[in-house]
């Protein structure tokens, strides 16, 4: 608890004051040159949604930091966010990169949620030396490629699916009921297929069966279709992995239709972790419904950091939601580049390419989606990464796991009751 | 597969299908008589979705009486895009060689304009209107049926039928038939064509006013949506014979039935894959659609 | 000389602008040859990296322009053939390690086979019917794609896309560290499109194409086959495609279906070709040149504040180029040009 203060303001003073001498007095005249990042983002075309929280979420971390003296260690330099848009195209992306690089001269990049943009651009940016923070992206092998220059906060795929069937555990084995067969519903493009591509390979190995194994393919507008597929089936449990439109629309015709899965929906995100798709659904869509995200939701009630809850108001303030998980992940990628630089002392893509890799968060608001740290691996993975499962209880999504991070006040309904019974 | 699973999924099918071809028709009409392939037709639907949308969000309007609002809007729209946008294009064609390729590049334009205004405008986010009233599904002997979807289906056979209707009785509509078959004869015999033209597209735009209101009851809206259901429009048109009216409500029921069947066999990718091969063939071996007239 | 590059009556225009090929011819020379001295004088590597960008999407828009913009249909399902190309020679790679120089040329007579295969029973079909199938077709094998992760044997990985393995500076495997390399091989490409496009446009098949164009019946009536052209000049336009789809997969080493064979790079290739002018054989080089600058600059000025203002500045475009340029950017600009030098003659 007593680390939180540091963040405070008398101890950003203190670290300064410290950083100062530490510096010498030789503080060189361009210090307080902006120090330039570059956020590389989908914000036009179909993921514009998350690219946008995701864009505010770095931008109010940034204005937080300049607000708090800049990087002390920069003789309080101010840092300068540069958002190019990948359009959700590997071509558009890697140019982008390019010009992030070359022409903005940025010293580090964050971005850029697409797998399919993520893997070629930060491939540009290891060969150009320049740090990259991934933020969102979970492709397995963005950290698999012996790259020196690329680090990961959040989940890799594996992980996403690993937790959920994690969660069916700890639940089935707090009461003593579990499913035995499930049905999957999936986005077409790569995340959803590799997401179910994983589950299958762990619910194989754990003793679930997979009843259902449908894609949705592009463009769709209704889901009676598969709906009734998983009538048929009849699973106990649901695993969806679909972005908001879809989601949404899926979200709707099940309740439309009263199809009851005894174990509930279990959402790995997508829609499910975007407040905009809360605010269109009536609450008895969504009640009970268990959302795995990189994001403890609800964090804002439980913590008491000024500079999270300050985050949350500002979001609000922008978007009319509080803070979501992409808006928490802009948000947090933003905090480990300012503490890496802190550390550096320096913009020179080296250094902190170095000081990016001692990185050891422990609390402050880098953590603000709800990792237990930060830390990477020689990969570049940050090895502390988790995701958080949530159950809709009453309104509010509690987290159920890890079951460290569950408050005591929260129950979790296993099973879920049918339609006909809420 | 079982009998039960088997009717749900027709019962779908109709429901899904009619609402394609009601959303299907504007597009029909504007290629029967002006020939021009409106690939902007998604993008009017999503915005007179974000009309009724405001409508409901801002004043509260029940979307269903939106329609009233939302109907003259998207007529005003559409004969403002017609008269100003596109006629200079097909006056300037009617001197040269026919190039009805331009028109579709042109309404390619619309799309991307009116699509990235609209995320410009609106933002990303998904939005959905919320009834008040929660419409309680239908129980068709066991099966349960959306009373949104089962307005949206049979709205879209009664405005089918009110347009051919009206088509083959009013003045304007004859007005319109007539410049659909000859441009040239119909303004030598004292027709405004470049009005009829308007008027034809503000009303293909207006049943998509109706559309919009009546389907933003169930559809989650987002700037995009509207790419899904222009390329569902086509095939839908296609099927039934680019042109015809009753043609694009049976094209659509052929397709929501195709579907709705075929993906509890297979995959729905596959049943995608099969409906776009559905198009390819039809075009090939019947190019006049279903209903057409070859 | 003089009587045809002034102009003085529209006719003439019509005429002299299809007519005068040399000039065209000794324009892209000039043009070709400046751009090879480029990395000689220009270091900044984003510079080249956009002007590789500006070269592809010429490539590609001289490719699709070889058939579309000759015969007078507008396909917007050309990706098809990029797509199937550039998997094509990163498949043989990866599994078979064969270099891309030779897979890429498979690539081109696979995506020929296909065009073969669509184009026969398909380009009799008139205006948007053909449009619409084409995307139809497009979409069919992207979404066979994204949803086959092995098909008999071959990692197709759906929609993951396929990853080609870095080997460094190894012109064997068509990779290297530097960007020089790829915007030779790229501008080379482009000239091989343009000169072939220029050939084609004298030999018999491109005049039977303009027959055809033309009168399609009238042709048939002068015993030209339509079918037997078309089809032909449909196949040489899909296998410089599917070239082009491996260059692009060697480049970003990195091809996915949503991308590659998605219906927006063929919207792409269609509009450059179109804003630049079709059947002009400098039409796409001039479009790719305008249009890439325009939705870079947009989206590295405006893209980060203003969600997709970009895209609406290429749709308005797009549309004042229809309506206001039918023909292409290309013909007012060639009679601007024409008439410039037709002055500095008389003079002279």
């Amino acid at each position: 608890m007593h680390r939180d203060r540091f963040y405070t303001k008398p101890g950003l003073w203190l670290a300064t004051a410290f950083s100062m001498l530490s510096l010498g007095l030789a503080a060189p005249a361009s210090a307080a040159d902006p120090v330039k990042i570059g956020c590389a983002l989908p914000l036009s075309g179909g993921s514009a949604t998350v690219g946008n929280q995701t864009r505010v979420g770095a931008q109010i971390a940034v204005n937080q930091v300049n607000a708090n003296g800049g990087i002390k260690a920069l003789g309080g330099a101010p840092l300068e966010i540069v958002f190019a848009d990948t359009q959700s195209k590997a071509d558009v992306g890697v140019t982008e990169t390019e010009r992030l690089i070359t022409r903005e001269n940025v010293a580090v990049i964050c971005g850029s949620f697409n797998s399919a943009v993520t893997f070629p651009a930060t491939e540009v940016a290891e060969r150009y030396k320049t740090p990259w923070i991934v933020v969102g992206a979970v492709k397995d092998e963005i950290t698999e490629r012996n790259f020196k220059y690329i680090f990961r906060i959040n989940n890799k795929a594996t992980f996403d699916a690993r937790e959920q069937i994690d969660a069916m555990d700890l639940l089935g084995q707090e009461s003593g009921k579990k499913p035995k067969t499930i049905a999957m519903l999936y986005e077409g493009s790569d995340w959803g297929r590799s997401h179910a591509g994983n589950v299958k390979k762990i619910a194989a190995e754990r003793g679930y069966d997979i009843v259902v194994d449908e894609a949705a393919p592009p463009n769709q507008v209704d889901f009676s279709n598969q709906l009734l597929k998983i009538r048929a089936a009849a699973p106990d449990a649901i695993i969806v992995a679909l972005y908001t439109p879809d989601h949404l629309l899926f979200t709707r015709q099940m309740m439309e239709q009263r199809l009851d899965a005894p174990f509930g929906i279990h959402s790995v995100g997508g829609g499910m972790e975007d407040p905009a798709f809360y605010k269109a659904l009536p609450q008895a869509a969504v009640d009970y419904a268990f959302v795995q995200e990189d994001w403890q939701i609800d964090k804002i009630k439980t913590t008491q950091d000024p500079l999270m809850l300050d985050a949350n108001k500002k979001m609000e303030e922008e978007l009319g939601y509080g803070l979501s998980a992409y808006g928490a992940q802009g948000y947090s990628s933003v905090y480990v580049i300012a503490d890496a630089l802190e550390r550096a002392g320096s913009a020179d893509r080296e250094k902190l390419r170095d000081a990016i890799a001692q990185t050891d968060i422990k609390d402050g608001p880098a953590l603000i989606t709800g990792y237990l740290g930060i830390k990477f691996d020689e990969q570049g993975q940050n090895t502390f990464a988790n995701g958080v499962i949530s159950q809709n209880l009453g309104g509010e999504r509690r987290t159920i796991w890890p079951a460290q991070s569950r408050s005591a006040d929260v129950k979790p309904v296993w099973p879920v009751p049918g339609w006909s019974e809420r | 597969m079982d009998f039960f699973i088997l009717s749900f999924a027709v019962t779908n099918g109709l429901l899904l299908g009619g609402i394609y071809g009601g959303v299907a028709l504007g597009l029909s009409l504007i290629f029967g008589v002006l020939r021009v392939v409106n690939f902007a037709h998604g993008s009017f639907l999503m915005l007179s979705l974000y009309i009724s949308f405001w409508l409901w969000s801002i004043f509260g309007l029940d979307p269903y009486l939106s329609a009233l609002i939302n109907i003259p809007a998207m007529f005003m729209l559409g004969f403002a895009v017609q008269a100003l946008i596109i006629s200079p294009l097909i006056k300037r064609e009617s001197a040269l060689v026919v190039e009805p390729l331009s028109a579709l590049l042109l309404t390619a334009g619309i799309f991307l304009v009116l699509d990235n205004a609209a995320l410009m405008a609106f933002g990303p986010d998904v939005r959905a209107v919320q009834t008040s009233y929660y419409m309680p599904s239908l129980m068709l002997g066991g099966i349960p049926v959306n009373s949104q979807r089962l307005i949206g289906a049979v709205a879209a056979v009664i405005v089918a039928a009110a347009l051919s209707w009206w088509l083959r009785t009013s003045h304007l509509g004859r007005s319109i038939r007539a410049t659909a078959q000859n441009r040239d004869a119909a303004a030598m015999s004292g027709i405004n064509v470049p009005f009829v033209y308007a008027v034809t597209f503000g009303i293909g735009c207006g049943i998509l006013g109706l559309f919009g209101a009546l389907m933003s009851t169930f559809i989650p809206i987002s700037p995009s949506i509207g790419l899904s259901f222009g390329i569902k429009s086509f095939i839908v048109v296609v099927l039934g014979g680019l042109g015809s009216i009753p043609g694009c409500i049976i094209g659509g029921i052929v397709i929501g039935v195709f579907e709705a069947v075929a993906s509890q066999f297979v995959t729905a990718t596959s049943a995608a894959i099969g409906s776009l091969a559905l198009f390819v063939l039809i075009l090939i071996f019947r190019p006049a659609g279903i209903m057409g007239r070859a | 000389m003089n009587t045809k590059t002034i102009p003085l009556e529209r006719k003439d225009v019509e005429k002299t602008t299809s007519l005068p090929l040399r000039p065209s011819s000794l324009v892209a020379v000039v043009v070709l040859g400046v751009l090879a001295l480029v990395p000689a004088l220009v270091s900044d590597s984003f510079f080249i990296h956009s002007l590789i960008m500006i070269l592809f999407f010429a490539y590609m828009s001289t490719a699709w322009n070889f058939v579309c913009g000759y015969v007078g249909q507008l396909s917007l399902g050309h990706t098809m053939f990029s797509g199937a190309g550039g998997y094509c020679s990163v498949l043989l790679f990866t599994q078979l390690g064969v270099s891309p120089w030779i897979g890429m040329i498979f690539g081109g007579f696979l995506a020929a086979f296909l065009s073969v295969l669509i184009g026969l029973p398909t380009f009799r079909l008139k205006g948007p019917y053909f449009t619409l199938t084409m995307i139809a077709c497009a979409e069919i094998l992207r979404i066979w794609v994204e949803n086959t992760n092995d098909f008999y044997g071959i990692p197709l990985k759906g929609a993951e896309g396929l990853v080609v393995p870095s080997m460094g500076d190894d012109v064997w495997a068509f990779q290297f560290t530097s960007k020089i390399p790829y915007f030779y091989i790229i501008l080379i490409m482009l000239a091989v499109a343009i000169f072939a496009t220029r050939l084609m446009e004298r030999s018999k098949l491109g005049y039977c194409l303009k027959a055809i164009r033309g009168d399609r019946d009238a042709a048939e009536a002068l015993g030209i086959n339509p079918t037997r052209y078309t089809t032909l000049a449909f196949a040489i336009s899909a296998f410089m495609t599917a070239l082009g789809g491996s260059f692009y997969a060697q480049f970003f080493r990195y091809i996915n279906p949503e991308r590659n064979m998605g219906l927006e790079l063929s919207i792409d290739m269609a509009v450059m070709s179109i804003i630049g002018g079709q059947g002009t054989v400098l039409g796409p080089l001039l479009g790719a040149a305008i249009l890439v600058p325009i939705a870079e600059a947009a989206r590295g000025t405006l893209g980060g504040s203003f969600l997709g203002l970009h895209l609406v500045i290429y749709g308005l475009a797009l549309i004042a180029c229809v309506l206001y340029f039918p023909k292409g950017v290309i013909h007012p600009l060639g009679r601007f040009f024409s008439r410039l030098f037709g002055l500095k003659e008389t003079r002279g």
